[in-house]
């Protein structure tokens, strides 16, 4: 569904990415792990246009996405989550959610899919008038998901899902994700939590200093030595 | 004889405070998408007043390129008006395509294009004067068409006079700003375009143009700009190309005084400004220009952030 070939990225003269060989297939999960910095947000940055690759190809459901805007990508399939919880502040959490849905025009639709999304995180039906600026860092990250979703994606890109979140939450957005994927979601996951994206993916490539270093089905690579020691401790 | 000196002022201070708010809407939208201060601004509020004359009253002056020359049609005022508005929509699409795009693709410092945005200014003026001469333009009297001067009103033993143009400055520009508030808040594009300001990466993972919000935003600011310089043209005529320059700054004020980016700050300076100068007394009337500023800085001081803004901790 997803392929990157030989992808090199970088910010103005400084090399973030070398060479990065990745695929994700229809209906599964997998996750990009890695050390702060090493080029995880990066790579989803360039799959969503928002930075361009100096080389390699970039590939959706086999279309080469060179050259397409940004805000064209999310109109063939594909929503980014991205990290930090980028939420529209100065707006309530229903508008955040009906921009989610901006590309469609379908309003029956996008109103079932609000009761959706309220469904999922009822946290959010609660303050759905409310700003939000004004949620706490669980919540906003439960908006964040919520309003990738609301364009009913093919391919959802998740950066840093549990990042900042209690432990408890940061389960339960877990358990969000592996749930979204059997309802047919196709999902790659950026974390830093290795633990925890290891056992929700069903395979998983390690990124070390912009260079991939390891790759493979999730539950034996998190067995592997090296991988073991250098993120799993 | 008090209350109806009071009720004068408030007549002359709304009536022209209204157009101040939305002449600088047009800098507070460009702003709050972009960051930067469009100094091109002034320079479409001078184009839209000129191309409103010529298509309202048909002739062109005595020197400039076009002297003598007439147009083929006439429109009336309240047509001529909204499309001198539109045209200087488009002229501000055109500062956006030719000024700040360019710089922005490439990742210029936001200062370059605040000097570009100066560059276009110039140009705009001088092409102004070029065609049109450095003359004052005036509009006849009777453009409104058959309606009275002014309506007076008594008030106890005195009278007030509400002169028919204040009455069209004051209703035009509440409509310009009733529409932008209702596009703003309460439709998908107005979210849209709040979405693009607040954050355009963001903006764009939701399918948000940001080029296409960013050139509708120029055009939105165009076209309240060539509107308020219609608006002032008519009441005051047209001083010469420069005549937007005075405005310009007068705008810049308010701006700063409402809060750099606030557009209900934005309204609000505009009517303190325009109550303030309005309520000078007589005998300091050679001081009205000063009082915009005085004002600034006597409010930058209590509130640097300005009225209604917000301070540079609670921006991030």
């Amino acid at each position: 569904m997803l392929e990157l070939n030989a992808v090199t990225l970088a910010y103005g003269p400084v090399m973030a990415v070398r060479e990065a060989s990745l695929h994700v297939r229809q209906g599964e999960i997998v996750t990009l792990i890695g050390a702060n910095g090493a080029g995880k947000t990066t790579i989803l940055r360039a799959v969503s246009r928002l930075l361009d690759p100096k080389s390699g190809a970039i590939m959706f459901e086999g279309r080469d996405l060179r050259g397409v805007a940004p805000d064209r990508v999310v109109r063939l399939g594909l929503a980014h989550c991205p990290e930090g919880r980028q939420v529209l502040a100065r707006q309530s959490v229903r508008d955040n959610l009906e921009l989610g849905a901006y590309i469609r025009a379908d309003r029956a639709g996008i109103r079932q899919d609000l009761e959706m999304a309220f469904d999922l995180f009822p946290r959010l039906r609660e303050r759905a008038s409310q700003l939000a600026g004004t949620l706490s860092g669980g919540e906003q990250q439960m908006l964040a998901i919520a309003r990738a979703l609301m364009c009913r994606p093919k391919l959802l890109l998740l950066d840093e899902p549990s990042l900042g979140l209690a432990p408890i939450i940061a389960q339960e957005i877990f358990n969000i994700i592996t749930n979204l994927n059997q309802q047919g979601v196709t999902i790659l996951l950026v974390e830093q939590n290795a633990h925890m994206a290891m056992r929700t993916a069903h395979r998983a490539y390690v990124l070390e200093a912009g260079q991939i270093v390891a790759e493979g089905d999730a539950r034996k690579l998190a067995d592997d030595e090296r991988v073991r020691q250098a993120y799993l401790g | 004889m008090p209350l109806a000196w009071f009720l004068q002022n408030l007549v002359n201070g709304l009536s022209i405070g209204s157009v101040y708010a939305v002449f600088a809407l047009g800098y507070t939208l460009v702003f709050s998408v972009l960051g930067i201060l469009n100094f091109a601004h002034a320079a479409v509020f001078t184009l839209g007043a000129y191309l409103t004359y010529v298509l309202a009253v048909g002739e062109f002056g005595l020197n400039g390129l076009l002297a003598g020359a007439t147009m083929p049609f006439k429109l009336p005022f309240a047509l001529a008006l909204l499309a001198g508005a539109v045209l200087s929509g488009l002229a501000g699409m055109a500062v956006e395509y030719l000024a700040f795009r360019p710089l922005r693709k490439r990742g210029a410092d936001a200062l370059l294009a605040l000097v570009s945005s100066l560059g276009v200014a110039l140009i705009l003026v001088n092409l102004i004067q070029y065609l049109f001469g450095a003359e004052i333009y005036s509009f006849p009297p009777d453009v409104l068409g058959s309606l009275p001067p002014a309506i007076l009103f008594h008030v106890g033993e005195g009278m007030v006079a509400m002169r028919t143009i204040q009455a069209v400055l004051f209703g035009v520009s509440l409509l310009l700003l009733i529409g932008l508030v209702w596009f703003i808040q309460f439709t998908k594009q107005g979210k849209a375009l709040r979405a693009v300001a607040e954050n355009p990466d963001t903006a764009s993972l939701l399918g948000i143009s940001v080029d296409t919000f960013t050139l509708g935003t120029f055009f939105l600011s165009g076209l309240l700009g060539g509107m308020s310089g219609t608006l002032i043209g008519v009441s005051f005529g047209l001083s010469g190309p420069y005549f937007g320059v005075a405005y310009g700054l007068k705008a810049l004020a308010v701006i700063v005084l409402g809060g750099l980016g606030s557009i209900p700050g934005t309204v609000l300076g505009g009517l303190v400004i325009g109550l303030a100068e309005a309520f000078l007394p007589p005998e300091l009337s050679s001081y009205k220009e000063a009082v915009a500023y005085a004002l600034l800085f006597a409010v930058l001081l209590a509130r640097p952030q300005g009225l209604l803004g917000k301070s540079a901790e609670e921006k991030v």
